[in-house]
């Protein structure tokens, strides 16, 4: 009778873990695939004022799925996230204004070329830099992993300045703008569309390293996914559509089409509560992903820390070095390098796709998990050790003993740690935004890039934390003063 | 004759390389109430958590009622039942009740149904005289009540033994009275007991057989007159030098 409760516990505990890995169900009717793009690379990639993903690259991927009779889902990850989930296998393909370049073609299948593009150099608009020679002792912003960013490296040594990399386009533009960096490298198309778009920036010296875009496609698809694009690409520059796609974005290149385009994509009340009604639908849903990931990660790293933390308390040694050795592992690693490590990492050793948010979810267990169960042993271990032999005096067994003296009185010892770590993995959430989840905190990354608003938004997301950890702190002291009551 | 209630036979225990119990034998008549005494460090708590196995043994048996429950296992539960366990700090559940201390092991171990409990925890409280005190949580209680309900406590379950271990040494002087008070009722009852305690008074009074041990060993054991009026061993002579003259 007793021993049910332990059981059903430990049941549920496993229950919650194996549904996290049993891999989604995939259609078989129409193929269906994934492909992964940047946050934000306009014109190839942005969300637009009502926050859906547009541009270049998300028009042709759909435009290349519906003339070849499949069915595509893009995710916007990120350029590296979604590089790193391609070679993990977690996506079948990323379109995001990819060079093709020797490195790519022999780690996936590239599709033929799309769009021809270049690296060109630019300054802030009132810089009196001319080109490269201008940059001796300088700092000079680069995205990560981009074929500009390898122009600059290349470039360094002979023209004398350091190179700072970030992870988008949006906060390279800014460093060049606040004055942080003199310059930054970037393809040529979407530093004229950011520039249309009103960043006060300005190019100069000539286009160099001329390179071609194309889609980059998991390998053991190249039979089938990469075949369909290439053939897909044919079609439709054959059939004008993809001159009408490219001319829908960039228009003639002159600054007054741009102007026009961009003026679709930007908010027209720049004001804090009119930046806060425009973008109130997507915040709430990322506020909404936040919550589930803060819920779901707090249940399940509650229930595996205090199964770890008793675990840490028998009387077994085998158990208590199982119980130190989780703690020492998941509380050492940063959350960070854990995330990646069970989203990217894993799925390559099993063969088996992990979802951002089920990964996202594990993370928070193991994470959060382990910091729970070192403070559920220590809380336990606080409890005068009297209390222990006066129930085993008695002759209550040891579990009896456990749950019925010992636990009540460590759970007042630990409520205050059990509060603070809610709070904790309520923040720790939007670490998993590396993931590519749609949170809060990569939703506001996400609005900033399209509208530039990085004071508001950041501030109103700030004040969305605030609001929801005061309302947890509020829950949590009104079930304190309830268990102490109690 | 019946086999004696608790026999230690050639018991060690070692902590590290620290030799605190030397060889003891010890053994405890039923009805028996023994008294330890000895200076501090001697042992004596060491030999009492012993014989309810809170403490495990290096070498030796420890046999209640004839079973060894130095090698119990699993059913060192069972043996712990019948041996009742008071402790110098009292060590009351603070998360319960007076009343759900004294009825929490019946309950928990399919003993009594709560009704029943209950009924015979009210009875104990009046053994102790504390009648009053059922409903109280033991923070409100006096240092001597506390005592007095953990021993209602032990009683709840009926034990054969009760292991006592300074009951009255963290007590205030007028709380002492009412603590031997019950505990003086039990012997006179024919509760088996074995008491470590400085209260020399007491001893002499209640025991029927005194224990004197120094450094982890047996050094001489009779009657309390033996113990206290004719002490053979130069260490006791000098021990009971010390305690009588302060
Ligand atoms: N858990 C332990 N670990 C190491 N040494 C211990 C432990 N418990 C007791 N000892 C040592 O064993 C010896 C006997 O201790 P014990 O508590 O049995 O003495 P005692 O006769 O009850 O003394 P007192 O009158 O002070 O209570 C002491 O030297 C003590 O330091
Ligand atoms: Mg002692």
């Amino acid at each position: 009778m007793k021993r049910k409760w332990l059981w059903s516990t430990l049941v549920a505990g496993f229950v919650a873990l194996m549904v996290g890995f049993v891999p989604q169900p995939t259609q078989a009717a129409t193929e269906s695939y994934t492909i992964g793009t940047d946050v934000t690379f306009p014109p190839f990639e942005f969300a637009n004022k009502q926050n859906q993903y547009v541009g270049i690259d998300i028009d042709l991927m759909n435009a290349i799925a519906k003339q070849q009779g499949f069915k595509v889902t893009i995710k916007p990850l990120g350029f590296n996230a979604a590089v790193q989930a391609l070679e993990a296998g977690q996506i079948d393909g990323v379109i995001a204004g990819m060079s093709i370049t020797p490195e790519r073609q022999e780690k996936f299948a590239m599709s033929d070329p799309y769009y021809q593009s270049g690296t060109v150099m630019a300054v802030a608009k009132d810089a009196k830099i001319k080109g490269l020679s201008g940059l001796r002792g300088k700092r000079v912003a680069v995205k990560t992993g981009t074929a500009s960013a390898d122009y600059a490296n290349a470039q360094k040594k002979k023209y004398g300045f350091s190179v700072v990399t970030f992870d988008d386009s949006n906060n390279m533009y800014q460093d060049v703008m606040t004055g942080n960096s003199a310059a930054c490298f970037e393809d040529k198309p979407v530093m004229q569309y950011g520039i249309a778009s009103g960043m006060k920036l300005k190019i100069v010296g000539k286009t160099t390293m001329k390179s071609d875009y194309g889609i980059a496609i998991k390998r053991s698809e190249s039979a089938t996914l990469l075949k369909k694009v290439n053939a897909g690409l044919k079609a439709l520059k054959a059939n004008g559509q993809y001159d009408k796609i490219v001319r829908k974005y960039l228009g003639n290149g002159s600054e007054a089409a741009q102007k026009k385009k961009t003026a679709g994509t930007s908010e027209t009340d720049r004001s804090f509560m009119g930046l806060l009604k425009s973008n109130w639908g997507t915040l709430m849903s990322g506020l909404q992903q936040t919550l589930w990931l803060t819920i779901l990660g707090i249940l399940c790293a509650t229930i595996v820390g205090v199964l770890v933390g008793l675990l840490g308390v028998v009387p077994n040694k085998f158990a208590q070095g199982a119980a130190t050795t989780f703690i020492y592992i998941f509380r050492g690693l940063p959350m960070m390098v854990l995330a990646l490590f069970i989203y990217s990492g894993v799925p390559s050793l099993i063969n088996e796709k992990i979802p951002a948010f089920v990964a996202g979810i594990i993370t928070l267990t193991l994470n959060e998990g382990a910091y729970t169960a070192a403070f559920v042993k220590g809380g336990i271990a606080a409890v005068n050790p009297g209390q222990m032999e006066a129930a085993r005096s008695l002759g209550l067994p040891w579990g009896k003993a456990m749950r019925r003296v010992i636990l009540p009185q460590g759970i007042k010892i630990m409520v205050p740690s059990f509060i603070n770590q809610f709070i904790i993995t309520l923040k720790d959430t939007s670490i998993l935004s590396v993931l590519g989840l749609l949170e809060l905190t990569q939703t506001g990354k996400i609005i900033i890039a399209r509208n530039m608003e990085g004071f508001k938004i950041w501030s109103m997301i700030a004040l969305i934390y605030l609001i929801i950890i005061t309302l947890l702190t509020w829950l949590s002291n009104w079930v304190q003063k309830r268990v102490n009551a109690a | 004759m019946t086999i004696p209630r608790v026999e230690m036979k050639n018991v060690r225990k070692r902590f590290g390389d620290n030799e605190v119990i030397k060889n003891i034998n010890l053994k405890v008549d039923d009805n028996e109430v023994v008294v330890l005494i000895g200076p501090s460090g001697a042992g004596k708590s060491t030999v009492l958590r012993m014989i309810n196995g809170l403490e495990t043994t290096t070498s030796g048996e420890i046999l209640i009622d004839g079973d060894d429950i130095a090698h119990a296992g699993k059913s060192i539960n069972q043996m712990r039942e019948k041996i009742g366990m008071v402790f110098q700090h009292f060590n009351l559940f603070p998360n319960m009740s007076v009343l759900d201390n004294i009825t929490l092991a019946p309950v928990e171990l399919g003993i009594r149904n709560k009704a029943d409990a209950v009924t015979q925890a009210k009875q104990f409280l009046e053994v102790v005289g504390l009648t009053d005190k059922a409903d109280a949580m033991p923070a409100s209680l006096s240092g001597g009540q506390k005592q007095r309900v953990a021993i209602a406590r032990a009683l709840a379950m009926h034990p054969e033994i009760m292991l006592f271990d300074e009951p009255t040494s963290a007590l205030d002087p007028e709380m002492v009275g009412d603590v031997l008070g019950v505990m003086r009722r039990l012997a006179k009852q024919g509760m088996t007991m074995v008491i470590v305690t400085h209260e020399m008074g007491f001893a002499r009074e209640v025991a029927d057989r005194v224990v004197f041990f120094a450094d982890g060993e047996l050094l001489e054991q009779g009657t309390p007159t033996d113990i206290f009026d004719h002490p053979q061993h130069p260490r006791l002579q000098q021990f009971l030098k010390q305690v009588l003259n302060v």
